[in-house]
């Protein structure tokens, strides 16, 4: 392989990110409690040559009120690593990410487990810190509030130090501020040395801890000056570090929808969006916006004026950004956000995608992408079978794999 | 007679260090022979050198076998009760509720250690820390009711939030509200697997456990602690045929099944749970010589799809 190629992960999430998306009459209602269709998600994403499937979390309900809760699909589903360890032996190539918090886990017990992941898959895992920003998770763990934001981050950073330390066989006698571990990891390192490093947070705390630590970055961006505006800042960030710029792969959420032509491509996403019950869509953005009381203004009035919030600080600024740049209603921002959940999304037909994401690609604000099918499995198949395949055409993607580990599939170096 | 084997994958000691495909060809053999469960025993008090953790392992081999319960143990000091009633719950629908939670009482020393707990907590404490978190792992399992779930598209309606109850726990060490998001079990709750007993801890076993192990025991010393137990089940306002007792035995060389049937006999168990070490050629010996006879000897007969028709527990499941 001589030019630069893409890299593409697969972000699974049951019956889709459309959060309508179980109302589909296609969509496959039962994912939660279904474990052979991740095994039938991951096993296509393997034949299309992806680089890895990706599970985000929490430990908790994602919403507050159960009679919202119970109009979407998302309070019952999968819990990662179990997922993810499963579908290790029904695959073997594809990488095997997952997210865990940092905030309600201990640094040695998730040493060990992603290192038996990484065995158990031949050098193919992935962990993708987060620190957690719900109080519905918060609870569940004894907290009696929501630790301020720059707090999260102390003990994330700690817990990266361990964390990385104990995979590169370091440490050990680590005596911290929010953890002590006297020993060594006693999991053997896989093929591919450690666990691949993967993050998500967009502040700057956030970016800094993936500049020092992360292999891989996920981000979230509208327009094109966004995410070059983001790539630029990370990358610039890695020197401090004394990490090259190649060391870090940004990949972007996208959010496709692709058919035959765009006129279909379109009216299959304007069928989902009727799907979303208004008051779902209101939920949905008052979390995102960490604010419980949205719904007591106009659906189809302005976005009031907000103060900052200790949640997702990265996300509220884009959500604000985006109602204020085209003048949307509280019940359009609403759907907006639904669709997507704040990331790109691209309807069109497989040439159309693919000029898009090539443009990205090439013109320096993306190593690759992140793809997120408003839902499952119909939207994974038309991207694998139509997307894919142009972009291979265009030589923007591996044909197959050249490697047999993640980092082989990323172009990562072994840790030391 | 119940059969189950244990293997302590942590246990290796460097040498000949079971690789994924050895553990899957032995718990293969095993589910071929009608063994009941394999629990996959996760703790050494010294740095191991298995390439695996225990509930990792247990989900891969999930994928890999249809009919043989996979019991694994997890430390009540490496996970917190939301995250390990998640994790279990989640193993349960993958392997369609064939799973159980071995929750050991006995206090690993090199845990505390590397949890951020240098001091340590006294026995007392654990005991007590131990009972609450498995109070709450199992109030997380039967939060859901079985036909919570709607998947209704038309209305709308994906689950009814009348059958969703949350387990609002607020104790000593631990405070969750709950309710778990991960389904209800398959199997109605994964089985709870108790050992390492001792004293006190036979009472609150007797109360929740489905089933015990016993430490190697003579088969005197088995009866009167499966007597105790079943007798304490009994006072609990439980059957006690719906609390199964396996004596243990080590499956090395000096057993034959003979002499494993007159230690099942004889110490009036529900059944053996074998050791099984994890080096290849204690597997092969085992799988060549020991499980075939078994089966002539009375073990290993029972069918049904989940562990605890297996077990014959599903008639003492309910909350």
């Amino acid at each position: 392989m001589s030019a630069r190629q893409m890299k593409l992960g697969l972000f699974l999430w049951a019956t889709g990110h459309h959060i309508a998306a179980w109302r589909h009459p296609d969509a496959h209602v039962r994912a939660g409690i279904d474990i052979d269709h991740y095994i039938k998600l991951a096993q296509t994403a393997e034949a299309a040559k992806f680089d890895m499937v990706f599970c985000e979390d929490a430990a908790g309900l994602r919403e507050a009120n159960i009679n919202i809760a119970s109009q979407t699909s998302r309070s019952i589903g999968f819990e990662p690593i179990s997922l993810l360890s499963a579908l290790a032996a029904q695959t073997e190539r594809i990488g095997l990410v997952s997210t865990a918090s940092t905030s309600y886990n201990e640094p040695y017990g998730l040493a060990r487990t992603f290192a038996s992941l990484d065995n158990l898959s031949g050098g193919r895992a992935g962990w993708n810190l987060v620190t957690s920003a719900s109080p519905i998770e918060a609870a569940n763990f004894g907290a009696t509030g929501l630790r301020p934001h720059a707090d999260r981050y102390a003990r994330a950073r700690e817990f990266a130090t361990v964390i990385t330390g104990l995979w590169n066989r370091r440490v050990p006698g680590h005596d911290g501020e929010s953890f002590s571990v006297r020993d060594p990891l006693d999991i053997p390192p896989s093929p591919q040395g450690a666990p691949v490093m993967v993050q998500a947070g967009a502040s700057d705390d956030g970016k800094d801890l993936a500049a020092r630590t992360a292999d891989v970055v996920f981000s979230a961006a509208q327009t094109f000056e966004e995410a070059k505006a983001f790539y630029d800042d990370l990358k610039g960030r890695l020197a401090a570090y004394g990490r090259q710029p190649d060391d870090v792969k940004i990949m972007p959420g996208v959010a496709p929808v692709v058919a035959a032509t765009k006129a279909e491509a379109q009216a299959k996403y304007d069928a989902l969006q009727e799907l979303i019950p208004d008051d779902v869509g209101v939920a949905l953005l008052s979390s995102y916006l960490s604010i419980s009381d949205l719904g007591r203004y106009p659906i189809d009035g302005p976005l009031p004026e907000l103060p900052e919030g200790e949640g997702m600080k990265s996300r509220q600024a884009l959500v604000i950004e985006q109602a204020r740049r085209d003048g949307l209603s509280i019940r359009q921002l609403a759907r907006y956000f639904a669709g997507a959940r704040g990331h790109w999304r691209i309807v069109g037909t497989a040439e159309q995608i693919a000029d898009e994401l090539q443009a990205r690609f090439e013109g320096g604000a993306a190593d690759g992408f992140n793809v997120m099918p408003s839902w499952f499995p119909g939207e994974l198949d038309a991207f694998a079978t139509l997307v894919v395949p142009e972009l291979q055409r265009r030589g923007l993607f591996r044909k197959d794999y050249e490697g047999r580990t993640l980092r082989e599939h990323l172009g990562l170096k072994r840790p030391i | 007679m119940h059969l189950a084997i244990s293997l302590n994958i942590a246990a290796a000691d460097g040498q000949d260090v079971l690789d994924f495909g050895q553990i899957t060809a032995l718990v293969r053999n095993a589910e071929a022979a009608g063994v009941d469960m394999v629990i996959i025993s996760d703790s050494a008090d010294k740095p191991s050198s298995s390439p695996f953790e225990a509930t990792t392992l247990l989900a891969a081999l999930a994928t890999v076998t249809d009919k043989i319960g996979l019991v694994a143990s997890a430390s009540k000091l490496a996970h917190q009760p939301y995250n390990l009633a998640r994790r279990f719950a989640s193993l349960d629908i993958i392997s369609h509720g064939r799973v159980g939670w071995n929750a050991t009482t006995a206090q690993n020393p090199r845990e505390a250690a590397n949890f951020s707990r240098p001091e340590g907590f006294s026995d007392d404490d654990f005991r007590r820390r131990a009972w609450e978190f498995i109070n709450i792992v199992r109030l997380l399992w039967i939060g859901w009711e079985h036909d919570a779930l709607l998947f209704d598209k038309a209305s709308g309606r994906f689950h009814d939030p009348d059958k969703m109850h949350p387990a609002n726990f607020t104790g000593e060490f631990f405070s969750v509200p709950g309710p778990l998001n991960v389904a209800r079990s398959p199997q109605d709750v994964p089985v709870l697997v108790m050992s390492g007993l001792a004293g006190t801890e036979l009472d609150f076993a007797s109360r929740r456990a489905d089933v015990v192990l016993l430490d190697k025991l003579e088969p005197s010393g088995a009866r009167a602690t499966r007597d105790e137990i079943k007798r304490r089940a009994h006072e609990a306002g439980r059957d006690p045929v719906a609390i199964k007792v396996l004596a243990v035995a080590d499956g090395g060389p000096e057993h034959d099944g003979r002499s494993l049937e007159d230690l099942c006999l004889s110490s009036g168990c529900d059944g053996i749970v074998l050791t099984v070490q994890p080096r290849a050629a204690a597997v092969e010996a085992f799988v060549e010589r020991l499980l075939p006879e078994l089966k002539r000897h009375g073990f290993a007969k029972a069918q049904g799809k989940t562990l605890r028709d297996r077990l014959g527990l599903s008639e003492d499941s309910k909350p």
